[in-house]
């Protein structure tokens, strides 16, 4: 009578030995994993400091704006500095302004146009910088989970010829591989649960911004018609 | 950026650093240990071929009983029969062929007891004076005889006892052989009519004639005198593990059983259609020589007879044993399969 005696191998099954024992590719797809997710991070703490900064700007800006205090004098404060947000779009609006009035602007409309396409792009910039690398966020939160799969399937295809190589179908000798091949797929998810709902907040709280830099936009560009008519009615008087 | 960067970096770092601490390893799970235990195919026989012994009986070479212990001969039984020991008479015991002679003794009639009326026409008899022409007179019953004085409560089915046990040393049957000791068997102790005849005598001559003569009852009371035969197992072997009774090697297994079943039933069309399997069932007897070929052809013995359905159906029967002939069978048990009686019943196609 022959008897089997089934030692389980005693696999080590901390993380680090997890990471240590996968394949190559899924040692790659763990490692591409973590820094995905160490980048996404990355981003979402930048963007949220730069948005609660922008915010706070813009508040600033709109006080001051209001205030009642010239255009002239708030152009000339602004000017010589780095301003974003709605500063930049109103020095860019001012600056064109400037030189249409200081040339000696023959069409008011033709005026009222150009500064239209001077805050446009301003907008345009700002939204940019507001926007900018909110892509890879929503890129790793639906593309990390596949990644992270690939490297499950490729683990445990080599978990599996391992068993047929060991001809084994303990559950000790299959565990181990299993284990270590899930561990890619978990990785994925950790870099794509937080890259979706950061993307999801992000994208709406960088829109917030953007609404209030046109509406301040069609503001100005309305103050800025009135003053044109002024002028024109006062060179026509 | 740089800020989002390092503050990313360094919460990952601490991440993984605790979860290298903190998940390091999982505890293993307690899983009783798995132990292999093997497994042997066990040919159907060892079950259906059992020798007789004891169910708790430790294993032994040969299997065998209980040891029996042979109890001592009682003098003072109380049923009727010759063996040893007092058993009780089996109640479709038949009577033996040796016949026994008792005698009647001499005896002075005694005073009938008018208190207790003798319901029983056999009290009367018992109280005969008339000696009864006696082939064999032991001593031994004449002061014995004297004893008993009070005839009233004293039957007939009391005294022969009485009579036997006198005469039986001499006599005295124990088992012809003693029995094999893996196969004991039950030692059938031959019969004897006892006191039937000179009771007989008695009865034929009822002295008071005060009462209509009854035949049929004294014949009633009689026959509850008729010897019984015992049974004794017996055997000195050590208890061994073993069944009830031993069923010989001889007969076919339940596998060998199923493999003749199994070739027959390739060959068997079914009548279709019929209405009423119940009726269709037929009995096919056959004879096999030792190649398995068929010897004579297949015989029914039951069923087939009615409408042409049922010849239908037991000509199915028969074709189905000639089609399928020969039959691979177990060569050393040809006695058990030389003369086959297949059943057929097409209800349980169905």
């Amino acid at each position: 009578m022959e008897t089997l005696t089934l030692a389980a191998p005693g696999g080590e099954l901390s993380l680090w030995a997890l990471f240590w024992q996968a394949g190559w590719v899924v040692k790659l797809v763990m490692i591409g994993l973590l820094a995905a997710s160490i980048w996404t991070w990355a981003i979402i703490i930048d963007k949220a400091l730069a948005y609660a900064r922008a915010r706070r700007a813009l508040d600033r800006f709109e006080e001051t704006f209001w205030s009642g205090q010239s255009l002239e004098e708030l152009y000339r404060t602004l000017a010589d500095r780095k301003t974003s947000g709605m500063g930049a779009i109103f020095v860019s609006a001012m600056r064109e302004w400037k030189k249409s009035f200081e040339k000696g602007a023959r069409s008011p409309i033709q005026l009222q146009t150009r500064i239209d396409k001077a805050m446009d792009l301003a907008l345009t910039r700002e939204m940019e910088k507001l926007e900018g690398r909110l892509g890879f966020l929503a890129s790793i939160g639906s593309s990390a989970p596949f990644i992270g799969l690939f490297g499950t399937v490729v683990g445990i295809m080599t978990s599996f010829q391992a068993i047929a190589g060991s001809k084994s179908t303990n559950l000790a000798v299959v565990a181990p591989g299993i284990a270590e091949a899930l561990l890619a797929t978990a990785m994925g998810l950790l870099a794509a649960i937080p890259a979706v709902i950061a993307y999801n907040k992000l994208s709406s709280d960088a829109a917030k911004l953007g609404n209030r830099m046109e509406g301040f936009a069609d503001e100005f560009s309305a103050i800025l018609s009135r003053q044109i008519d002024e002028k024109v009615l006062h060179k026509a008087a | 950026m740089k800020t989002g960067l390092t503050v990313s970096t360094v919460a990952h770092v601490a991440l993984l650093g605790f979860g290298l601490v903190a998940l390091s390893a999982p505890q293993a799970l307690e899983v009783a240990d798995v132990e292999a235990f093997p497994v042997d195919i066990v040919p159907i026989e060892t079950i259906t071929q059992i020798q007789q012994g004891e169910r708790k009986a430790p294993v032994a070479e040969r299997a065998a009983p209980t040891p029996t212990v042979r109890p001592e001969p009682v003098p003072m039984a109380k049923n009727v029969g010759d063996n040893d020991t007092d058993l009780k008479t089996a109640a479709d015991a038949e009577a033996s062929k040796r016949e026994v002679q008792t005698a009647a003794l001499p005896k002075p009639e005694p005073v009938p007891t008018p208190a207790k009326p003798a319901e029983v026409p056999v009290e009367k008899p018992k109280s005969d004076p008339t000696p009864v022409p006696a082939t064999e007179v032991t001593p031994e019953p004449q002061p014995r005889q004297e004893v008993t004085p009070d005839p009233a409560p004293e039957t007939a089915v009391s005294e022969s006892p009485d009579a036997e046990a006198v005469k039986l040393p001499e006599q005295a049957p124990s088992p012809q052989s003693r029995p094999q000791p893996p196969q004991a068997q039950t030692a059938k102790a031959p019969q004897r009519r006892d006191a039937e005849k000179p009771a007989e005598q008695q009865a034929a001559r009822p002295q008071n004639q005060e009462r209509s003569f009854d035949a049929d009852q004294i014949a009633a009371l009689l026959n509850q005198e008729k010897t019984k035969g015992g049974g004794a197992l017996r055997s000195t072997e050590q208890a061994a593990l073993g069944g009830e009774r031993t069923t010989t090697g001889q007969k076919l297994t339940q596998s060998e059983m199923d493999a003749l079943r199994g070739q027959i039933q390739r060959c068997w069309n079914v009548p279709a259609g019929a209405l009423e399997a119940e009726n269709l069932k037929v009995s096919v007897q056959f004879k096999l020589d030792r190649s398995g070929a068929l010897e004579s052809s297949p015989e029914i013995v039951a069923g087939g007879n009615g409408g042409s359905v049922e010849r239908a159906a037991a000509e199915s029967a028969r074709r189905a044993i000639l089609q399928c002939a020969p039959y691979n069978l177990p060569g050393d048990k040809y006695e058990a399969w030389a003369d086959v009686i297949v059943h057929f019943d097409p209800s349980d196609m169905f």
